[in-house]
């Protein structure tokens, strides 16, 4: 697949990209590279991976990251409940090497989504979401999955991949990642987007939502944003939020009556909602700098 | 597209660059590199930076090291044109500096005994700076008359120093490279020098870094590993999911003890915004102790609420109404009091950071007092706000280094790095 086949796949996929974010995932791509994603939360770093799937025709598999996560959550476990019954059925037959070397087979072993997206026949999108969140041991553990492409069972011995899967680690840099790691993957940052970019996402997403009115909501996120006093800054996903509740209460103009009401969509704390109220009162009354008439 | 092997050779040379600048890039980097270009050709520059960047560049310092280097290493043809066209005005510039300068630094008819590099500095500094320099000269010169000698050294004197401390604020100006990112140029400036528009944006750079330490060191703490004794309650119980065979083992890990810090901040004058900063950081460095208190020192010392550290404008109004703004700076008597403070502040599980410049008045009690704390404390951390590169000037910094290790924190980036050290 060329540049811009990839280019056209994301676009039937109806995903709102620039030429470094293609030419990134192209790269990724082509060097068969896992691709380490960071950037703020909710720039849409998972949307990537979904995206992805979507555009190569392949299988989501995702691996939620979290404190504590281990092996037997992420690779595999053994099921040990069928294994004891299994001994308590066959405890009189007199082969225990068979029986033994049964208990270690496919039949007993859950898999889980780093083992079901190596063992799958088909290529699939494997999306391993925050890694920041688990726990260095485990980053360790991914190494020889992300280099390899293979994972070590003790019990079982190498299982090497049957078919490639595309990888996408996502980060918020809550930690920083080890050198190892990154050094295994393609890199790419995401920062908020501009106001036509996110006016092209806004389009592509609702699009019986009116024209005006995404390009009030845009222009005002864009305000939010660069608004100092405002410390979660708002995400893409709480962009298409607010414009959908906005349009669903019927509301066709932003004004500062309907910001105030519908507010709480796109800041999440009482902080920021107080920042913006003083900002509105020093400047317009609905904080994003007078513009929100469009 | 030209023989592969030349591309390979350019792209050898650059990344040996990019490690110079701090990047690490093995060879396998450069193998995927020279696989792109041959995949993507080199018809679009911006499409091979980007290509380029993916490959080499690991995190987002990374990437900006990299647009420097990939900018300096593959000039489009523009950039060229006008590169060369800028040398050709520095130059020429830059000549008729020298001459101007060569008329200006004469004594008494005869050239001033100052070194090439001095030289090139005058010629460099701002006219600004230059006619203050001549109008100090033309004010002197009835004495000229008087004692030529005497007037000779004392203007050599006087330009010897500003000449130093312009070549200081040079060097200095070299780190607004990273300038490109505002976000990441906070981190590498002078704290100091921080506009009242900077600040509630270092806040947010502060308290993303603060977060990510504290990750870190939690981070740290857990991956303690299975050190302790086995836990029988716990392993028992995780037993039964396997039908009571101890399949899976647990261990007691050992609680992890926390220092207990002391923080004595000069907020004398200029040291006022460097020791908001660094405060707001420490504080927010949840994971580093269990537990701090917090003196403010100028002539007197007075122990701050921790309440009144929360915010910029708190802080201010603090430490003017407890009327140690705008004094001198007296670190003997600070570290006395605080040596004899009633129940003791200073003991063996104490780290006491000491947030100065080392600039003070009665040096040799300050000294004595430095020495006496480092008897009580654990540990005795220096966190200086002048760049290290001046160190060797300040006779003071040498003295107090002999005693306790000093680190650097001029910027954010230094605290943060001294911070990580804390734990």
């Amino acid at each position: 697949m060329n540049i811009d086949e990839l280019k056209q796949k994301m676009r039937e996929a109806n995903y709102v990209f620039d030429d470094t974010l293609a030419t990134v995932l192209y790269v990724a791509l082509q060097l068969g590279r896992p691709l380490l994603i960071e950037g703020a939360a909710g720039v849409g770093k998972t949307e990537v991976a979904k995206v992805m799937a979507s555009a190569l025709d392949r299988d989501l598999v995702r691996l939620q990251c979290y404190e504590g996560l281990d092996e037997s959550k992420a690779l595999y476990e053994w099921n040990y409940q069928k294994q004891l019954l299994s001994i308590q059925v066959n405890m009189n037959v007199q082969d225990k090497d068979t029986l033994t070397k049964q208990l270690f087979s496919d039949e007993y072993l859950l898999e889980r989504p780093l083992l079901k997206s190596i063992r799958s026949e088909k290529p699939v999108v494997l999306l391993i979401d925050e890694i920041d969140k688990a726990d260095e041991e485990f980053e360790a553990f991914l190494l020889e999955l992300l280099s390899e492409m293979q994972v070590t069972i003790p019990e079982i011995g190498t299982v090497k991949a049957k078919s490639i899967p595309f990888v996408v680690l996502t980060s918020n840099r809550a930690r920083p990642l080890s050198e190892a790691l990154r050094r295994r993957c393609a890199y790419l940052y995401i920062d908020y987007p501009d106001m036509e970019k996110e006016l092209a996402i806004l389009r592509a997403k609702l699009p019986h939502v009116d024209d005006r009115l995404c390009a009030q909501v845009a222009l005002a996120v864009h305000k939010l944003r660069s608004n100092e006093a405002i410390l979660k800054k708002p995400s893409i996903a709480e962009t298409l939020d607010w414009a959908a509740a906005l349009d669903a209460l019927g509301i066709r103009e932003l004004t500062p009556d309907a910001l105030r009401q519908t507010a709480g969509f796109v800041l999440k704390n009482n902080e920021d909602l107080t920042a913006l109220e003083e900002t509105g009162e020093e400047e317009h009354s609905c904080g994003c700098g007078g513009h929100c008439h469009g | 597209m030209a023989d592969p092997a030349v591309y390979l050779e350019k792209l050898s040379a650059f990344s040996r660059m990019l490690r110079l600048e701090g990047l690490s890039v093995s060879p396998k980097e450069t193998e995927d590199a020279s696989r792109l270009l041959i995949a993507l050709g080199m018809e679009d520059r911006d499409q091979v930076k980007t290509a380029l960047r993916t490959v080499y560049a690991k995190s987002r310092e990374e990437q900006n090291s990299f647009d420097r280097c990939f900018d300096g290493f593959f000039l489009s043809e523009e950039q060229m044109r006008k590169q060369a066209q800028e040398q050709m005005q520095r130059e020429q510039e830059l000549e008729q500096h020298r001459q101007e300068a060569e008329e200006e630094l004469k004594l008494g008819g005869q050239p001033m005994d100052l070194s090439r590099e001095q030289r090139e500095t005058y010629a460099a500094m701002p006219e600004e700076a230059r006619q203050r320099l001549r109008n100090f000269m033309d004010k002197y010169r009835g004495t000229a008359e008087r004692n030529p000698k005497l007037y000779s050294e004392f203007i050599h004197s006087v330009f010897t120093r500003t000449l130093l401390e312009q070549q200081m604020l040079m060097e200095n100006a070299g780190i607004g490279g990273q300038e490109s990112d505002p976000e990441l140029g906070l981190l590498y400036r002078d704290i100091s020098d921080f506009k009242d528009t900077e600040i509630p944006k270092a806040i947010g750079i502060i308290q993303a870094v603060a977060r990510q330490i504290n990750g870190e060191l939690s981070a740290k703490r857990r991956s303690g590993g299975s050190g302790g004794k086995l836990d029988f309650r716990r392993t028992i119980r995780l037993g039964l999911e396997t039908g009571g065979s101890f399949y899976r083992l647990r261990y007691k890990r050992k609680p992890t003890r926390r220092k207990q810090l002391v923080l004595l901040c000069d907020v004398s004058g200029s040291m006022v915004q460097f020791s908001e900063f660094a405060l707001r950081f420490i504080q927010s460095l949840n994971q580093v102790s269990d537990s701090s208190r917090t003196f403010l020192f100028s002539e007197t010392m007075v122990e701050a609420d921790p309440f009144k550290l929360q915010n910029m404008d708190l802080f201010r109004s603090f430490v003017k109404d407890s009327g140690i703004y705008g004094r001198g700076t007296d670190l003997g008597s600070a570290l006395e009091q605080l040596c004899v403070l009633k129940p003791a502040v200073l003991g063996a599980s104490t780290t006491l950071l000491i947030l100065s410049d080392t600039k003070t008045i009665d040096q040799p009690r300050a000294v004595a007092a430095l020495w006496e704390a480092k008897r009580l404390c654990g540990r005795v951390i220096w966190l200086n706000p002048i760049p290290e590169r001046k160190w060797q000037y300040i006779r003071s910094i040498q003295t107090m280094a002999a005693i306790c290790p000093m680190v650097p924190c001029s910027t954010l980036r230094e605290l943060a790095a001294a911070c990580r050290k804390l734990n």
